[in-house]
């Protein structure tokens, strides 16, 4: 397990984390969330001990040093990889550096290129692969030492929809197996469809914890879905309604500043007819987030 | 396997694979052979037309003087026509014919152009010789009127210390040894420089650092470039042996190496002394400032920016010898045989003028070698900070940030 405990990291005059803490179980994926400056980098440079700060963290109860690496996976925001090598070449002295030998990883690199669809030969230099195909390769360097604590930096960044499938397997794949997972990213829906937990980060502070279900429901029922011939003014002007956005022809999302609103508006809106779709719910990651990126500026 | 040695051995051989290595230690064999070969070429050429031959009835005659001047002498022309025509080709300079008539030696040159003097004196000398032996036999003189006549005049020459020889390896010993070191701090300071800062640009280095510690890394980089500079080091030396070798049994250099043999000898010395450490240490601190001034930089495309201000400490250091090569004893000397960076020009310059004692060494030894520690562990622990910065931002807002790490 993964512990954070009260950690705060000055640069200057910058408060870049004020006592955050989280804890990430084994078999478990927790998500990062926050704007750009939030603080997640910073929260994984601390946890791979890049730079001194305040607090604790510690990796199956002990802190984290040199011996812990071995079993750490990491995939940086920025992608990079050492052009002038093969991928063979790159794959081999990542992992060397994690204490695997070349005889252990040699025989298994095919089987991850094959995994994650990368074009091109295990003897192709890094510089003549494609961006995308580069950055499959670091992640296969991040993986392929089976590490228990795997730290991804915004994974999903450039990643077509097929090839973010394939990292998403990926990461299951390695939950299954036990891992230990904590990823940063700014697609909502990617964390909500795989994350056990998420923290939200906001000036260095954690201002949200918990597992997705818990986030959402702490946000109260206080978006509609609705499927009407109502215009947006019409329903606009019903009670408790703060906002409508109309996604598709006849269908709206409500959002109400008091959810037990809700009966009323569906009287209002069935008259005792029936009503093709209507359906309260919790606000989704994506609202939740840019409510609370938006508290910033208040 | 040791992380440390596996980051010393990834540099090491990235290094020594690279084509600009090869050419590194092939260029001086190179030069070498390029200039033996067409050193080669030209005695080649030119040496038929330089030889004379050496006619003569009396076969003994000629035989003794082929015996005494063979080099000069085409032996495979015994007579006046063959000379001829070879000389119409321009393949023999000339011919001398020799006679012996009524006791009297005689030789008669004919050629295209005069001979040298010392050919001259060569023909002059055997000529005397062989009168004097034909004189002491029709005289008929006794053992003792024959000792007597072969006495000899002598020369003998004293030469003072600071003069001739040993002035003039002192000399050559100067210059080779602020060249070598300046070319060799040159090259791998340009060569560590580059790699750090070209691997910083490639932003890999938050990958490498959760894999192992920044101090383990630096310390792996250094070594490694070490090794490449122990491996150019050690082909130079088994190539410079063989070079040796080649040129003692070379007709071309022999006489050359024979005639500068103690000076040779004198400047190896000067060379293959204590002046090694001073070198390999001097390498070590300017590798270990040209890291930290790689990691300063933030773009792969600045590599080369990286190493100007080690280069021109190099340089500053290399240009401050020259006014003191005639004047090794002047105390700014003396000071910068301590000064780090510096030490490695100025000691071994005292070294070879046999003005600094063991104690002196000793010192000015152990003040570079904690230096080189001090400067390694400070260096090692901003490291990491350092090479972690790779945004746009103004060079004093990275290193600020970069040094912040730590805090």
């Amino acid at each position: 397990m993964l512990k954070i405990q009260d950690i705060s990291k000055d640069f200057g005059s910058l408060k870049a984390l004020n006592d955050v803490s989280f804890d990430v179980a084994d078999g478990q994926i927790l998500g990062l969330i926050g704007q750009n400056g939030a603080g997640k980098s910073t929260t994984f440079h601390s946890i791979l001990n890049f730079l001194n700060y305040q607090g604790t963290i510690t990796w199956n109860n002990q802190p984290i040093t040199e011996t812990a690496f071995d079993e750490i996976g990491y995939l940086p925001e920025e992608r990079s990889l050492m052009p002038k090598l093969t991928i063979e070449q790159q794959i081999i002295y990542l992992a060397r550096l994690k204490n695997k030998s070349a005889k252990e990883i040699k025989p298994q690199i095919d089987d991850w290129l094959q995994r994650f669809a990368v074009k091109g030969n295990k003897k192709d230099k890094i510089k003549d692969l494609s961006k995308g195909n580069q950055q499959k390769v670091q992640l296969i360097c991040t993986l392929i030492h089976h590490p228990k604590l795997i730290i991804l930096d915004e994974p999903f960044s450039g990643l077509d929809p097929v090839n973010a499938d394939l990292l998403k397997q990926a990461i299951i794949t390695a939950k299954e197996q036990g891992a230990a997972i904590i990823f940063s990213s700014h697609d909502m829906e990617n964390v909500e469809e795989i994350c056990d937990k998420l923290v939200m980060l906001r000036n260095g502070q954690v201002i949200l914890n918990g597992t997705v279900r818990e986030v959402r429901q702490s946000f109260g029922k206080t978006r509609i879905l609705v499927t009407t011939d109502w215009d947006k003014e019409q329903l606009l002007n019903l009670p408790h309604v703060i906002q409508v956005d109309c996604h598709e022809e006849k269908r709206f999302v409500l959002t109400l500043d008091d959810e037990t609103a809700g009966p009323a508006i569906f009287d209002e809106l069935t008259q005792g007819k029936y009503i093709e779709e209507f359906s309260q719910q919790p606000p989704t990651l994506d609202e939740i987030f840019r409510l609370k990126a938006g508290e910033r500026h208040e | 396997m040791n992380k440390l040695w596996i980051v010393t051995m990834e540099t090491f051989l990235r290094q020594v694979k690279s084509w600009s290595f090869v050419m590194l230690i092939l260029g001086p064999f190179i030069m070498f052979g390029i200039t033996i070969g067409a050193g080669y070429i030209g005695a080649s050429s030119g040496a038929g037309s330089d030889q004379i031959a050496v006619i003569s009835q009396q076969l003994a005659l000629r035989k003794s003087f082929i015996k005494s001047d063979k080099d000069d002498v085409d032996k495979s022309v015994t007579d006046k026509k063959i000379a001829v025509k070879k000389m119409d080709k321009n393949k023999l300079a000339g011919y001398l014919e020799l006679k012996i008539t009524e006791g009297k030696v005689s030789g008669h040159y004919y050629g295209t152009s005069s001979l040298s003097s010392g050919m001259k004196s060569r023909i002059n000398n055997y000529l005397m010789q062989t009168q004097q032996q034909i004189n002491v036999t029709s005289a008929q003189l006794t053992t003792s009127q024959m000792q007597a006549l072969q006495q000899q005049p002598t020369l003998k020459e004293s030469i003072k210390k600071k003069t001739g020889t040993a002035n003039l390896a002192k000399i050559i010993s100067f210059w080779i040894t602020v060249i070598m070191v300046y070319m060799i701090l040159n090259t791998y300071t340009s060569i560590t420089a580059q790699e750090i800062a070209s691997e910083k640009g490639t932003k890999i280095m938050e990958i490498i650092f959760s894999s192992t510690t920044a101090v383990k890394y630096f310390l792996g980089k250094i070594f490694g470039v070490l090794l490449v500079i122990l491996a150019q080091v050690l082909v130079y030396l088994v190539g410079g042996w063989g070079a040796y070798i080649f040129a003692q049994n070379s007709s071309l250099t022999k006489g050359f190496l024979t005639q500068y043999h103690a000076l040779i000898a004198s400047v190896l010395k000067n060379l293959l002394s204590v002046n090694l450490i001073y070198l390999l240490l001097g390498v070590i601190i300017y590798t270990i400032l040209a890291a930290f001034s790689g990691a300063l930089v933030a773009k792969a495309e600045d590599a080369a920016k990286a190493a100007q201000p080690v280069i021109m400490l190099n340089l500053a250091a290399f240009f401050i010898t020259f006014p003191f090569q005639n004047n090794l004893d002047s105390i700014l000397v003396k000071i910068l045989s301590y000064v780090p960076f510096f030490s490695s020009y100025f000691m071994p310059l005292r070294i070879i003028n046999n003005d600094a004692s063991g104690l002196e060494i000793g010192l000015s030894l152990v003040i570079l070698f904690v230096s080189i520690v001090g400067l390694a562990a400070y260096i090692g622990k901003i490291y990491q900070g350092l090479m972690l910065q790779t945004d746009d931002s103004s060079f004093w807002k990275r290193f600020r940030r970069g040094l912040s790490y730590n805090k």
